[in-house]
């Protein structure tokens, strides 16, 4: 049997000096082009487990098999060559504000250039017309050179797309990727994301607060609670009491349309 | 599936190892440096409030200087206990700054508990061997505990009606009775009022400027103004790379920290030196008279001083989110400082830059004054000569330079932000 292509195993994050466990030895496989949709109460490790599979944040103790490589044990400059593949999407999108939005794009691509010609901002032609080809993708080419401040907030998730793409990822995190968006900007954001997964067979592991958004896009659901898995399988077997379980007795569940 | 079971430890005691040994020991001292930071700011403040009371009480009453009027060892004891008793059975000003408070662990937090927390922290706080454990062996036998306040429903005690707020209002009025009883007698008010024809042909010779030194007096105005320049851009080759090694957050762990405490601490130091003072330094160092180049000195240290702080302070404020996006990338450290921290801090960077200048144009005249070059130089010279129609044409001519600069800065610095 092969083995799958992210393993995580027996993760455990703890913060402030051994008092907070953020994550408490999570273990669960993926395997490559699923669209893996994290759920959980804010605080229950969500964004600490993205962000430790491109080690953002360092893991206090597990192991994280990233096709067949530990990516715990890389040394800082094989990290980065790692990262390259790992493409990443924000909730606040982590644009740099002032700068024109092709010139965000094109700091997607700056984990393949080397350090001197990053410097001196000496992206290749090629690059930057990949930059333009990308924003047409997620339908801002003619924005490409206003200041990313004066976009609305979906535009700014989509130059983040476009970021991710620059980098030809093979998996994306993306952090609650529309916790910042109105309803139908959501569901566009989501197609993009589906659309990678589809057609560029891009492996996603989404967070997500709404379970309806992640019934709908979802091919797998994990759940976290306190640091721990409580929830693993297909979207559809979330019943009322597996949701309750999660999120707590008194919580309702709120439709995205 | 989960793999450990909820409340997961590890199962060798902490302290074995060598990282939890350094959190345990980190997190006592945390605890400690708490306490004594409280402490210090109630003992201090007492021992303020005593000063200033002895001192107005010395000087209205007594009619003499005086400051404490007892034994020290009294003073002493009365400032350390009053300090402790403060913070057992009421609300120290100390608690109130540091956002804590004495609560029950479980129970009341009755008059005997407090009396009981009183005397533990005398001997096992004052001592420091309570801090051995987490939490502190004063909080463990009282029952007590120092904990960060909680939002209440209840509405907030009116500032007039908790210790600390009289405190605070009674320190400020016996600061302001004692300075006013120390700086003013009634014969300088007096004077401020009546003696004012004393001026009067100072006054009369600045309306009328003497325009045959108006050319000297511009092309000293000129010096002064590259004196600024100079200054203040040597002071940027300099700063902007200090200022990284000064930003709390980018200093982190055992190396980093102490370059930025030692940073830090010179640059205050440098910084509460003034300009005027350093450009006496540099005249004796350089050893010229009439020195450009000592007042370039001393508006350079100076300046120094202050950029890397403002700078270093806007760093400490960026956004760290593209860092991480930046980072997440795959990019180095060098391209993320390129395209991550750069682009965030370049027009802050260029508004204190020339916010510096403007304070700069300014200073370089008053360094001027004690002979470090200039138009400021060329001022004293008049004064001391009694030439005030002189000094009167150069004080025009530094307030119309100062007025456009500052005028120009300020335009330019709102396009900046």
């Amino acid at each position: 049997m092969p083995t799958p292509y992210l393993v995580i195993d027996g993760l455990t994050k703890v913060y402030e000096r051994g008092q907070v466990h953020a994550l408490r030895g999570l273990s669960f496989s993926i395997e490559k082009g699923e669209f893996l949709v994290v759920i959980g109460l804010s605080g229950s490790g969500k964004s600490t487990l993205l962000r430790c599979i491109n080690r953002l944040i360092e893991p206090t103790e597990g192991k994280i098999w990233l096709d067949g490589t530990d990516v715990t044990r890389l040394s800082a400059k094989r990290m980065r060559r790692v990262r390259r593949r790992i493409g990443m999407i924000f909730q606040q999108f982590n644009l740099v504000d002032r700068a024109t939005t092709v010139r965000n794009v094109l700091t997607g691509r700056l984990g393949y250039i080397p350090g001197w010609r990053s410097l001196l901002g000496l992206f290749s032609s090629q690059d930057k017309q990949t930059a333009l080809a990308n924003l047409e993708r997620v339908g801002l080419r003619d924005k490409a050179y206003a200041r990313v401040d004066e976009l609305s907030g979906g535009q700014r998730q989509r130059v983040g797309i476009a970021r991710a793409l620059m980098q030809k990822p093979e998996i994306l995190l993306a952090d609650e990727p529309v916790s910042a968006l109105d309803p139908a900007t959501s569901h566009s954001i989501m197609q993009y994301l589906e659309q990678m997964n589809r057609q560029d067979g891009v492996t996603v592991i989404a967070s997500l607060h709404f379970l309806s958004l992640a019934r709908r896009y979802g091919t797998r659901i994990i759940a976290l609670k306190d640091g721990q898995l409580v929830f693993d399988g297909p979207p559809k077997t979330i019943d009322n009491a597996k949701f309750k379980e999660i999120y707590g007795e008194d919580a309702e569940e709120v439709e995205v349309r | 599936m989960t793999g450990y079971p909820e409340g997961y430890t590890s199962p060798r005691p902490e302290w074995t190892t060598g990282r939890g040994l350094y959190n345990a020991l980190a997190r006592r001292a945390d605890v400690a440096a708490k306490y004594f930071a409280m402490f210090l700011l109630d003992a201090g403040g007492l021992a303020a409030l005593w000063l200033l009371v002895t001192y107005a009480y010395a000087w209205y009453v007594l009619g003499i200087t005086a400051y404490i009027l007892v034994p020290w060892w009294v003073f002493a004891l009365g400032v350390v206990e009053g300090a402790i008793l403060w913070e057992s059975l009421g609300r120290s000003w100390g608690q109130k700054a540091l956002g804590r408070e004495l609560t029950p662990v479980s129970g009341e937090a009755t008059a005997i508990r407090r009396l009981l927390y009183f005397v533990l922290w005398n001997l096992f706080g004052l001592t420091g061997i309570g801090f051995v454990l987490v939490p502190p062996l004063h909080e463990r036998w009282s029952g007590l505990g120092l904990r960060r306040e909680r939002p209440s429903s209840q509405a907030p005690v009116p500032w007039y009606r908790t210790s600390a707020g009289l405190f605070v209002a009674v320190l400020l009025v016996v600061t302001l009775v004692s300075a006013l009883g120390v700086t003013l007698t009634w014969e300088s008010l007096r004077r401020l009022f009546t003696q004012a024809g004393q001026t009067v042909e100072f006054w009369r010779a600045l309306v009328r400027p003497d325009t045959t030194i108006l050319l000297d007096a511009m092309r000293d105005m000129i010096v002064t103004v590259f004196m600024a320049v100079l200054a203040t851009l040597f002071a940027v080759a300099v700063s902007v790379p200090l200022s990284f090694l000064a930003a709390r957050n980018l200093m982190r762990g055992p190396v980093g920290r102490p370059i930025y405490t030692i940073l830090r601490g010179a640059m205050s130091i440098a910084r509460s030196i003034e300009p005027i003072v350093w450009a006496i330094i540099f005249l004796v160092w350089v050893t010229a008279l009439r020195s450009p180049f000592a007042g370039i000195l001393a508006l350079w240290v100076h300046s120094i001083a202050d950029l890397v702080k403002l700078y270093a302070e806007r760093l400490e404020a960026i956004d760290q989110g593209p860092i991480e996006a930046i980072t997440a990338t795959g990019a180095g450290r060098l391209s993320v400082l390129r395209y991550a921290i750069v682009p965030q801090i370049v027009n802050p960077y260029i508004s204190f830059t020339l916010y510096r200048w403007d304070i700069n144009i300014r200073m370089a005249t008053v360094v001027g004054l004690v002979g470090g070059g200039g138009i400021g130089q060329r001022l004293i010279n008049y004064i001391w000569g009694v030439q005030y129609r002189q000094a009167g044409t150069v004080m025009i001519l530094i307030v119309i330079l100062v007025w456009a600069i500052d005028y120009l800065s300020a335009r330019l610095r709102a396009k900046l932000a």
